[in-house]
């Protein structure tokens, strides 16, 4: 086939729902995805996965750094097998010194199914407030918002949580999540979880503090079992069939870690495998996208690089982009450098690439008392929204609040314990230990007494307020291995994200003090106090492309069509204009349903 | 017996090819993932499947060959163009089976030229001066890079770093080699787990420089060779590898503080840094999974496995019920 209904760019959270609703609808869609096809095994204990569990594939050998110019050059760093090497494709930061420095940050995964085949699954709704933090803020009081930033660029978005909601439930369904909606702060209309696996038993710590917390707070707000993006029965929809124990899922090769069974929801198993053989579908996996053509307000052709790097192009009536926000600003730049028709019209304000958003994120860990086997265990166990309800927020002075879940596959095998000790993130794995060489022979092993099996962590994530200057644009002179500029990566927190994060943290911290007791060894923190705090994005890629009502103060229209475009199409997580008080995939799932059914009536 | 040449789909080749070949400017990082070793669980990892990658840039060849010891070392087995969409990418492949455990050296046949492998940065080269292109597979316990005086000084640096020298934990690798001995495993050929005495660390790193972090080979000639010097220096008496522990406990404090005294800074400007990566090796060959060359038979797990019980006598570290078999015991993933 070479004309196709729509081409979708990316396969990953915010491409695969629209190629699994449209092509079975009868539309024809033809998927673009970089990365390779890393298929999960068929069934359990049948065939073969390019996945593995092997903890030297998920954060790989060290690689040494060879762009001159940035700050990093000559440092050692770590990709996984399905991340780009940033030899190649590096994201450029500006750091706090006004120079460059390289990162990993800002990538999720490239490979079919996108970040979710690492991610960890969590997959948490947004709340109503998330979805309209101008009108909810309004009338408030703001702590540590000097300039009224908050209520200047708090923006309500251009759908509600009730119109949204249905699409919650639909991806819910069809991806494939486990979880209890009971206690958790947002409507339901239906409950679709797969019932969860029991839980770590170290988690119970993390239960009593919240429960806890929840009467500190005065909210009385008990846990939840966290929506996890694994099944935990056979799931009908995509085919897959659970293993006879369905507890063996609770490996602790789950974040980071491509799941060789599929059993983790990942959107090519989930939503892409059980089309692939229709007629109506075609993906074709190695391809880069470049740039896409317009001739007035219709993108009339897609190129993209082969296999083997030589450029084709492809048509279609309608053109998805999902590429992750990073990179899906840099492609809409790069087509707008190439053309300028496409430049006038994505350029038509001086939106794009602004408001790049990620999460306000940290959290407290401890050691508890006795040792557990951490090595069976999901990513998270337990959650609790009693710092996202109005009562908390007012008592703070916070415009926006946070999910707040305990970690529990962290640092649970060996390398990862030594590879993250004191770092946190990708940038700077390794350093802690390497720069710890009191750490061996008799302290190594008393080090192993105190930490292994027995290390337990909060985290919150919570919405970051939305800056202009924070911003995506094309460096102007570092280059990929193709010879294009590479993305350039501006930002930094806002006063009040630092209060927030501040708050959170103590938050999570008196969960586990609560937890443990007084007297227990626990430290808070958070992101923005890190050595890298302007590289940091926890994975959460968002923004650069909000959408909004009004032409002027957005870059796509409310069903995610790029303003003077008639056929083009921005699903990943940039079209968010704020982050939302959770991680952000089933919110980029649900809505990109959402699209899917605004597309099927145009079809 | 001739080698078992696998037919395998064009894709299968271009999921490996394209994040690492395709592309306008030189790579900057060595392409160590070529060729392909990939695991092979329908013979419970007996083997590796080895697929060789040629990538033609100009008019393509006519004839297209791989030889090398994994087979007669005369004939060439032919590659396979590899395409996409009907169309020839300029890939040609070609798989084989080898058995894991194995080092090779290979050469490509390019219109009846022997060519080296232009993308492995792994070579070898022959007594009788002959340079070819080298692979190993996985759970290798032959020594690659490292002679054996070298072998003997990092095994000593090692069990410095490491837990697995005092009496308890020599008890333990003990009863635990001798098990394996008996279950006659696959993970521990004859041999094998023997070599360094403690769980593999140093054949770990052997392999990790030969290949994924080749970059490093050079540092660790360079001070492996001014470590030697070093030692010999100080004690005149001994061969390095049977001096007495203090002479390596000294030399391990003065590389963190980076000050050490006798050390030619003009060969090797930071010794701290050599032992920073050096610790990093070390811990990974303990824990990484055993195909690596390290945690031999899975004695590094085993080690923790046995040393983290509950009040029952239950272990904390049941690594075994996740991995594939027979390694471990998951019914379910294959590896
Ligand atoms: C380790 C890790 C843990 C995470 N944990 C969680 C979690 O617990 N919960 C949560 O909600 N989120 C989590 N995330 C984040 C999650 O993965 C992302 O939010 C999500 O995948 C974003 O969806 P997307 O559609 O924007 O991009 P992606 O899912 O990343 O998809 C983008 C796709 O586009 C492809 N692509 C890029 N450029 C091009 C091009 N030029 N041409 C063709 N294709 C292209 C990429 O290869 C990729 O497959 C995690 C991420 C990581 C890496």
């Amino acid at each position: 086939m070479s004309q196709f209904d729509v081409i979708i760019i990316g396969s990953g959270a915010g491409g695969a729902p629209i190629a699994n609703k449209l092509v079975k609808a009868g539309k024809s869609v033809l998927v673009l995805e970089k990365g390779p096809m890393i298929d999960a095994q068929p069934q359990p204990g049948v065939g073969q996965s390019g996945f593995k569990r092997d903890e030297l594939l998920a954060d790989g050998p060290e690689k040494k750094l060879n762009i001159p110019g940035v700050s990093n050059n000559g440092a050692g760093y770590y990709h996984s097998h399905v991340e780009p090497d940033i030899n190649d494709e590096p994201h450029i930061y500006l750091n706090k010194n006004g120079g460059d420095t390289a990162t990993i940050e800002g990538y999720t995964a490239q490979v079919v199914g996108g970040g979710t085949q690492l991610y960890g699954g969590v997959s948490l709704r947004f709340t109503e407030n998330d979805l309209r933090l101008k009108s909810f803020n309004e009338s408030r009081v703001i702590q540590n918002d000097d300039n009224d930033d908050v209520k200047r660029e708090a923006r309500d978005w251009a759908i509600s949580y009730a119109q949204l909601e249905p699409y919650y439930v639909e991806a819910e369904s069809k991806v494939g999540i486990n979880g209890t909606s009971a206690n958790q702060q947002k409507p339901f209309s239906q409950d679709v979880y797969h019932p969860p696996l029991n839980p770590n038993p170290i988690s119970q710590f993390a239960f009593n503090g919240m429960v806890t917390l929840g009467q500190q707070l005065g909210t009385n707000i008990q846990p939840y079992r966290p929506p996890l993006a694994v099944i935990t029965q056979n799931h009908p929809a995509s085919g897959r069939i659970m293993p006879a124990d369905p507890e063996s899922a609770k490996t602790s090769y789950v974040n980071r870690f491509g799941d060789p069974l599929g059993l983790k929801s990942n959107t090519w198993v989930s939503l892409l495998r059980p089309i692939k053989d229709d007629s109506n579908f075609e993906i074709r996996c190695n391809c880069t996208v470049t740039r896409l053509k317009a001739s007035a307000d219709q993108v009339n052709e897609v190129f993209y690089l082969d296999p083997a790097g030589i450029e084709r192009s492809a048509t279609s009536t309608l053109v998805v982009v999902a590429c992750s926000a990073i990179e899906s600003i840099r492609l809409l730049m790069l087509s707008a450098d190439a053309d300028s028709n496409f430049s006038q019209r994505i350029h038509q304000n001086d939106l794009l690439g602004k408001y790049f958003l990620t999460h306000c994120f940290g959290g407290a860990s401890g050691i508890v008392p006795e040792r557990f086997d951490k090595s069976k265990a999901l990513d998270a166990d337990w959650a609790t929204d009693t710092c996202a309800v109005t009562s908390f927020l007012d008592s703070q002075g916070l415009w926006a609040g946070a999910a707040i879940y305990n970690n529990t596959s962290d640092q649970a095998l060996p390398v990862s314990l030594f590879r993250t000790l004191g770092a946190q993130d990708l940038d700077t794995l390794w350093n802690g230990f390497t720069g710890n060489a009191g750490l061996r022979g008799d302290n190594l092993i008393n080090y192993l007494d105190g930490n292994f099996g027995r290390g337990l962590s909060v985290s919150f994530m919570a919405n970051q307020v939305p800056q202009f200057t924070n911003r995506i644009e094309l460096h102007p002179s570092v280059k990929d291995k193709w010879g294009r500029p590479v993305a350039y990566i501006k930002k930094d927190w806002h006063q009040h994200d630092r209060y927030l994060m501040d708050v959170m943290a103590q938050q999570c911290t008196q969960v586990l003090r609560n937890g443990l007791g007084n007297g227990a060894p626990v430290s808070g923190g958070s992101i923005y106090m890190a050595d890298n705090a302007l590289a940091r994005m926890a994975n959460h890629i968002l923004g650069g492309a909000r959408f909004g009502t009004d032409p002027n103060d957005s870059v796509l229209d409310p069903n995610c069509r790029a303003w003077h475009f008639d056929n083009l199409y921005v699903t990943d997580g940039s079209f968010m204009p704020t982050s939302g008080g959770a991680n952000p995939t089933l919110t980029i799932q649900a809505n990109a349903f959402r699209v899917a059914d605004h597309l099927l009536g145009r079809l | 017996m001739a080698v078992q040449v696998l037919s395998l789909d064009d894709d299968y080749y271009l999921n490996f090819c394209t994040k690492h070949l395709a592309r306008n400017n030189p790579a900057k990082s060595p392409l160590w993932q070529f060729p392909i070793i990939d695991t092979s669980p329908d013979d419970n990892h007996l083997s590796n499947k080895v697929s060789f990658i040629y990538q033609s840039t100009g008019t393509p060849p006519s004839e297209i060959g791989v030889f090398g010891t994994f087979d007669t070392l005369h004939t060439a087995i032919p590659m396979q163009a590899v395409n996409f969409d009907g169309q020839s990418t300029g890939f040609y492949a070609l798989t084989v089976r080898v058995p894991i455990g194995e080092v090779h050296r290979y050469q490509f046949l390019v219109d009846g030229q022997p060519t080296l492998d232009p993308i492995n940065p792994q070579r070898t080269i022959l007594d009788d001066k002959t340079e070819w292109s080298r692979f190993f597979t996985d759970y290798c316990s032959y020594p690659i890079v490292f002679e054996e005086w070298e072998y003997a000084i990092l095994r000593r640096l090692v069990d410095h770093i490491l837990p697995f020298r005092n009496q308890d934990t020599q008890n333990f690798l003990n009863r635990f080699y001798d098990g394996l001995d008996k279950s006659a495993q696959y993970a521990t050929k004859e041999g094998f787990h023997r070599l360094d005495a403690s769980v593999g660390e140093v054949n770990y790193i052997d392999k990790l420089v030969a290949r994924q972090e080749i970059h490093h080979l050079p540092t660790y000639k360079i001070c492996l060779r001014e470590i030697d010097r070093l030692l010999r220096q100080r004690n005149p008496f001994e061969e390095p590898q049977d001096m007495a522990k203090v002479y390596y406990t000294d030399l391990y404090e003065q590389m963190a503080t980076g000050s050490v005294p006798g050390w030619n800074y003009s060969a090797y400007n930071n010794p701290n840094y050599f032992l920073q990566v050096l610790r990093r090796h070390a811990v990974l060959g303990a824990f990484s999974h055993p195909k690596y060359g390290g945690n031999a038979g899975g004695a590094g797990w085993a080690y923790l496995e046995s040393k983290y019980q509950d009040s029952q006598g239950d272990t904390l570290f049941d690594w075994r019920a996740a991995l594939e078999r027979p390694l471990g015991t998951n019914p379910d993933y294959t590896g």
